[in-house]
């Protein structure tokens, strides 16, 4: 009797977006299992040098930016949350949204920005010297090794922490604090004893996502001449052309992930409180005098560091070098990056919606499928790269006689030459992008309107397009932009796995910046950056109408 | 002759909890109209669910007309069970017009048909002005009348209704339920509606059941219920 209830139960699920939802998580599953499946081949002679000398320096350096980082963004993200959340000051309003504005600067841009800027040549030396007559000791604003990349990770990734705890504070701590005060205790009890405890889970959360960009990052790292996994697995692949030793860094990289995954478990165990579902927005506390003040400036410091400086930095070097760059070869960049980006996003979408419907049954089994096809998020870029690369080579070998029989010749490398393996790389990676703004509309709408629609004899696929997506229009906007943005500004995937000569603004920019370029690389900095608030602008956009 | 069948049913939201609904059994007559009464969480909607097939059970049989729609072997998709469905909240689509909504579930009807249905629908709920409207722009009753209409237009073999009157002001709920008993009964429609007052079992129903007691098999006649009253 179980094997007949089973047998009807498939067979009631079993349809075409059943099939789809599968066939996408098998594509996002398959490059993370080839990584793992490394481990157990035999090593090569390099893999034994790496593990011997080099490995134990990667990961202790790794470990070290990721430390230092978590607790710096997570002291200036609570801090500013909570004094954007709770208090009330001149220009607060600002500040609410500008203090996002840091996301906006991709990190590499950032990296090469500030130290032309604070170095021997750059503005800040050369000012002092020429206009104060004063020599500083260059060492002490040198943006370089951990130090430096600490301090760019901390100034422009710490709105992760800063928007999600913010987020929190604001709509469902109010009866919490308000009770606090009530009961007597100073502003500063209030935070630590009550603000804090609470917010945990919320500041973890935050803390995870920023790890996440430090783990994937290539960029400041190899500028600012860190060697970490992620480099190595960059070095070992373009350096040695050692693919499986790349995979192994990249399985040990995973490892990393895993450990961070249940870390986060550890972190926010027992400390899920049941909180009020009746939230009333936290009415601020007027600052006055020295504390408004100091409130005014400490924001206005962080905001003119994270965005201001670099950007109006940036500005100038564009108008210097606009005639230089600004040509035909800009244009094809502009257009290539577009091009790669409306596919792969259109891509992402479309798998998106055909999951995240799925989804909607809230069965033990779409509930494993809409983690799978999240996982990428959360996966390093460069780990996704070596994982397709290998898939695609792999596939390449085994379509060697159909590529002969058709006159391409004997063994030849055409997929894993090609555009399709860079967009299955994005399409990996920004899944979960997509997937979770589907997935929010869909929530929002909720299933009664397709259910009424089946009552009224109309199948799965027609009720979608006729009722689910109408209602979920917006939502899907705002997936196609914020997957949109993300794929513009990602750099490790596009340099790992573009086809040769064929540049995004962010390879082009960081290829500039590589050869000391630093000017030139302003115009598509800038480039990328608009487009970046872009997404900023959005989602304090879908922020608002969730508030209403 | 009977409409709706059920044999045995059990349901339960996951394998470790205790069953909602156990061993079960219902049997409703062409044109009955049968009330579900119950304290909640007693399954009363997880019934019209299973019913309509947005639900499947653990076990037991449920045939509509005649025509297994689930047993241990069998599971026909809710589109293909010719249920109608009255929604707590009426779950008209906020995108389309009172005439688009009734027209929706027509698209198996020859299309010269289609419209006079409509017409049809709308002079039976007395809603013949508003079939430009958007549901926003209708009142609770009215937007219950639309519904109503929405759900018998495709002519189902059974309507049911989860909880119709529960977005209605007191003052207005009594007369639109002797409004939509009229309408039904005209229609000379089977209908099981599951409700938490006995006020309107009372009005119209020809029984009704009390879910989460031990006696579930047993009809009680609105006669009983008032003298338990």
């Amino acid at each position: 009797m179980k094997t007949q209830l089973i047998r009807r139960n498939m067979k009631k699920e079993f349809n075409g977006w059943w099939i789809i939802s599968l066939v996408g998580a098998v594509v996002i599953l398959l490059p993370i299992l080839f990584i793992f499946s490394s481990i157990f081949q035999e090593a090569n002679e390099n893999w034994l040098h790496i593990r011997q000398y080099l490995l134990k320096n990667y990961v202790a350096n790794t470990i070290i930016l990721v430390v230092l980082t978590g607790i710096f963004t997570a002291l200036l993200g609570v801090t500013l949350a909570w004094i954007i959340a709770a208090y009330d000051f001149p220009l607060k309003r600002f500040f609410r949204w500008g203090l996002l504005l840091p996301l906006s600067i991709p990190t590499f841009i950032a990296a090469y920005t500030y130290r032309t800027m604070l170095g021997y040549t750059g503005v800040v030396q050369s000012t002092l010297r020429n206009q104060f007559d004063y020599q500083i000791n260059s060492e002490w604003l040198r943006v370089s090794g951990i130090s430096g990349a600490v301090f760019i990770f901390t100034l422009f990734l710490f709105p992760y922490v800063y928007l999600i705890t913010r987020a929190f504070l604001e709509s469902q701590s109010t009866a919490y604090i308000e009770n606090a005060r009530l009961l007597g205790r100073k502003p500063l009890a209030v935070f630590y004893k009550v603000v804090l405890p609470l917010s945990r889970p919320a500041i973890v959360g935050g803390i995870i996502l920023v790890i996440y960009e430090v783990l994937g990052d290539y960029g400041v790292t190899s500028y600012l001449g860190i060697h970490t996994i992620s480099t190595a697995i960059f070095q070992t692949w373009f350096g040695m052309y050692d693919v499986n030793s790349a995979m192994r860094l990249a399985a040990w990289l995973m490892v990393i992930i895993v450990g961070i995954f249940f870390l986060e478990r550890l972190l926010r165990q027992g400390r899920r409180y049941h909180l009020s579902s009746k939230s009333r927005p936290l009415v601020p506390v007027k600052l006055k005098g020295i504390a408004g003040i100091a409130a005014f400036v400490y924001c206005g410091i962080v905001f003119l560091l994270g965005f201001l400086i670099p950007f109006i930095q940036l500005l100038f070097w564009a108008k210097m070098t606009f005639v230089k760059v600004w040509d035909s070869t800009f244009i094809t960049l502009v257009y290539q990056t577009v091009f790669v980006a409306v596919i792969s996003t259109i891509m992402i979408l479309v798998i998106s919606v055909v999951v995240a419907n799925v989804s909607r049954s809230h069965s033990s089994f779409s509930f494993i499928l809409s983690k799978i096809v999240t996982s990428g998020y959360s996966i390093p870029g460069p780990i996704i790269a070596i994982g397709v690369l290998a898939i695609f080579i792999s596939l390449d070998h085994w379509l060697a006689p159909v590529y002969s029989k058709l006159g391409l010749g004997e063994a030849p490398l055409i997929l894993s030459l090609s555009l399709i393996m860079l967009i299955v790389g994005y399409f990996i990676r920004f899944m979960a992008t997509g997937f979770n703004a589907i997935e929010v509309g869909f929530e929002k709408t909720g299933k009664k309107y397709s259910e009424a629609s089946r009552m009224l004899g109309i199948g799965m696929t027609k009720t979608f397009f006729k009722v689910d997506l109408p209602l979920i229009k917006g939502s899907l906007i705002s997936g196609f932009i914020l997957t949109f943005v993300e794929i513009c500004k990602e750099l490790p995937l596009a340099l790992l796995l573009r086809p040769f000569n064929f540049e995004t603004l962010a390879t082009k920019t960081y290829q500039y910046a590589n050869d000391e370029q630093i000017y030139e690389a302003s115009i598509s900095s800038l480039l990328i950056i608009v487009i970046s608030i872009l997404s900023v602008v959005i989602l304090q956009m879908i922020g608002k109408k969730v508030k209403k | 002759m009977s409409i709706v069948d059920i044999e045995g049913l059990t349901f339960s939201f996951s394998r470790k909890e205790a069953p909602v609904i156990k061993d079960f059994s219902l049997s409703v007559g062409k044109g009955e109209l049968v009330g579900i009464l119950g304290q909640s969480g007693s399954g009363k909607s997880t019934l019209l669910r299973l019913i309509s097939g947005l639900e499947t059970p653990l076990s037991g049989t449920i045939s509509i007309a005649g025509t297994t729609v689930v047993s241990n072997h069998v599971f026909i998709q809710p589109e293909n069970r010719g249920v109608g469905m009255v929604f707590q909240d009426y779950a008209l689509f906020p995108h389309m017009t009172v005439k688009e909504n009734i027209l929706f579930g027509l698209s198996k009807m020859p299309r010269k048909d289609r419209k006079q249905r409509v017409d049809e629908m709308l002079e039976l709920v007395q809603m013949e002005k508003f079939e430009k409207r958007f549901p926003h722009e209708l009142s609770g009753g009215q937007q219950q009348r639309i519904a109503l209409a929405r759900a018998l237009a495709p002519k189902p073999k059974v309507l049911l209704m989860d909880e119709p009157f529960s977005n209605l002001d007191a003052d207005l709920k009594e007369s639109i339920r002797e409004e939509l008993f009229n309408i039904l009964r005209k229609a000379d429609m089977t209908c099981i509606m599951v409700t938490h007052d006995r006020n309107d079992v009372e009005a119209a129903c020809d029984y009704s059941i009390v879910m989460g007691q031990a006696d579930v098999k047993n009809h009680i006649s609105p006669k009983k219920f008032q003298s338990i009253k």
